[in-house]
């Protein structure tokens, strides 16, 4: 991560930030953070005024504006004329953190593999996005420095490092060159303040418990603890009301479903969120569920974050935000969870 | 990006049903109904014995669907359909002429590879209910060269009497005789049944089975496919000669939503068609 060799860093002030970000406005929908009702959330904004500059974490990720809680894939005629929707608008997405360009990584790969979804990736194709790097851990529900997503390598096209009265940035890409070129010009900065940045990042991070013990094979250990008793443990408190799925910025699980105009002469079909903790997920069309027991669901959904997609994606697929730990109502944390399972632990 | 990963360009079709009409509808019991199809497109479906499409009305709805019928059929295709949703009682309202829409065929089926494995074996199939249905497209395809296979067993279980699929069809392959045999069982027996009754694993041991050159392909429900497997193991089959095909709900078929995950596995991907030594110690088969 210090090796600075052959990365240029550039510079732009805050305020220069800022008439870059309306200048943006004139081109694209730009997306950042933004206050609503006493909280942030990632929304357009259609001024930079609207930016929120202190970073808190958001309820909802901004998986939201790639993956929607609920878009129309088909439209049809009741003649049966039907047409494929996919939908993407020019866009920029501002001020992303890492926990959640890591989580963009496992969701661009998951639509992209094998079967290309073109609504997913026509929106990623038609983004800009620019993080900003985190110097510390946000709350004391993150855990990012647990699973190194604190730290960024792809996942974004201009990466941003807040250094007070100024940004220095990197871009990620050719996108996010000719990006930064046209919108944030191209005033070189020194690596010395990169080095100051990350100086002070590694001292911060430095003070956290470090990465999970056995961190990169948790999949072996995930996939030998399918008996463990956390999992009727857990399942004694889990209310398997899914709010974790909700907020969650690496579930990409989904409904499909049929909705009628009032006319009945056209419809449309949509894919909405689907949770894998509710009850009747894994149910087929005779009644059978091959996940009945809460805790059979607990299993699956942290065996996806720590083996399966951590297997196909080679980083976990919890990224540490901690905003399930913020939604849930049963005080669950996969945080919790993991160093139960390699022993680094004892419940308390 | 994982060098591991298969990332291809994106797909604006993936979701886009194609349009097919009714050709043949016919009532097997109260609950299901027989339906052939046939593509508009004219393309014919060129899927693998196993495989699914994915069939939807619109404004109804969209669920997974085993073929019936063997490949090479052309542009028809068949299934047989089970009312027991929205989306299935619609079908079942359905006549010859009416459009249904069709994606796929999806999954993992009986490809080449396995069918290689086949010839010169004794086949062993083990159907429970509704499950002859996914199994009739290998049944009636193998059929087609029996010569080819040592021998063919077709085990056959239902509830009733009533609840048998493609009754004809199975007259007419107990009549075959030579290498071909055919057992049913129903676990409640009607005044005309003159058949075995109780359940399916009954049969196993009416079969002479080598468990050397035997292959067994079982498709029924998880309660069935459960015992059905203690017993072929306990006369010594290896689990790589047993395959069975899972149902599972797919809402999309190609491998995002989530639906048919078992542990790790996307049914709707590696499966729907299993060999049973790759998922035997997956804690969700059944």
């Amino acid at each position: 991560m210090n090796k600075t060799i052959n990365r240029p860093f550039f510079q732009i002030t805050k305020d220069g930030m800022l008439a870059a970000i309306d200048k943006m406005l004139q081109d694209y929908s730009v997306a950042a953070l933004t206050e609503k009702n006493k909280n942030v959330v990632f929304d357009f904004v259609k001024s930079s005024a609207e930016i929120s500059n202190v970073y808190k974490p958001t309820i909802l990720s901004p998986k939201k504006f790639f993956f929607p809680q609920e878009e129309v894939i088909l439209e049809y005629t009741a003649e049966g004329k039907v047409t494929a929707i996919i939908e993407s608008k020019p866009m920029v997405l501002f001020g992303i953190r890492p926990c959640d360009i890591n989580a963009k990584k496992v969701m661009d790969e998951a639509f992209a593999e094998s079967n290309g979804d073109a609504n997913y990736l026509s929106k990623i194709e038609n983004s800009v996005i620019i993080g900003i790097d985190c110097k510390q851990v946000c709350d004391e529900d993150s855990f990012c420095y647990r699973v190194n997503s604190q730290e960024v390598t792809t996942g974004c096209d201009i990466l941003l490092y807040d250094l007070g009265e100024k940004y220095i940035f990197e871009y990620k890409n050719e996108k996010g060159r000719e990006f930064a070129i046209k919108y944030f010009g191209s005033q070189g900065s020194d690596h010395g303040a990169y080095d100051k940045f990350l100086k002070e990042k590694e001292s911060n991070f430095g003070k956290t418990e470090g990465p999970f013990k056995d961190l990169e094979y948790l999949p072996g250990v995930f996939e030998h603890t399918k008996d463990h008793p956390i999992w009727e443990e857990e399942a004694k408190r889990c209310l398997s009301c899914g709010s974790c799925i909700m907020v969650c910025p690496t579930c990409y699980c989904f409904d499909v479903a049929d909705e009628l105009a009032l006319n009945l002469k056209e419809g449309q079909r949509l894919r909405r969120w689907d949770a894998c903790m509710l009850s009747d997920f894994a149910n087929v069309a005779t009644g059978e569920s091959f996940r009945k027991e809460v805790s059979n669901r607990i299993r699956h959904r942290m065996n996806r974050k720590f083996n399966f997609l951590m297997r196909k994606h080679h980083q976990p697929a919890c990224v540490g935000c901690g905003r399930c730990v913020r939604a849930c109502l049963a005080d669950i944390s996969p945080k919790e969870i993991v160093e139960i399972i390699t022993g680094e632990k004892e419940r308390e | 990006m994982s060098p591991q990963l298969n990332i291809n360009e994106k797909d604006e079709k993936l979701y886009l049903p194609e349009i097919a009409k009714v050709t043949k509808v016919k009532s097997f019991t109260d609950q299901e109904k027989f339906f052939e199809v046939e593509l508009a497109s004219g393309r014919s479906l060129n899927h693998d014995p196993g495989q699914f499409v994915q069939v939807s009305v619109l404004g109804i709805g969209e669920a997974p669907i085993s073929i019936s019928s063997p490949p090479e059929k052309g542009s028809r295709f068949e299934m047989c359909i089970r009312a027991v949703g929205p989306l299935t009682r619609k079908l079942h309202t359905l006549g010859v002429g009416d459009n249904i829409f069709i994606r796929g065929p999806f999954g993992h089926g009986f490809d080449k590879d396995i069918l290689d494995k086949l010839s010169g074996k004794h086949l062993l199939f083990i159907a429970g209910g509704i499950g002859y249905v996914p199994l009739r497209s290998l049944i009636n395809m193998v059929l087609e060269e029996k010569e080819i296979y040592e021998k063919i067993s077709i085990l056959y279980g239902c509830k009733t009497p009533q609840e048998r699929m493609f009754p004809s069809e199975l007259d007419e392959i107990n009549s075959i005789g030579g290498n071909v045999e055919l057992l049913e069982i129903v676990d409640r027996p009607d005044n005309n049944w003159k058949g075995y009754s109780g359940v399916i694993t009954n049969l196993i041991p009416r079969v002479s089975i080598n468990p050397e050159n035997c292959i067994a392909v079982i498709v029924g429900p998880p309660i069935m496919y459960k015992f059905v497997i203690m017993d072929l193991l306990d006369l010594k089959m290896p689990k790589k000669s047993i395959y069975i095909s899972l149902e599972r709900r797919m809402k999309c078929g190609i491998g995002k939503c989530g639906h048919c995950q078992m542990e790790g596995i996307y049914v709707c991907q590696e499966g729907p068609v299993f060999n049973y030594s790759y998922v035997a110690n997956n804690k969700e088969i059944f």
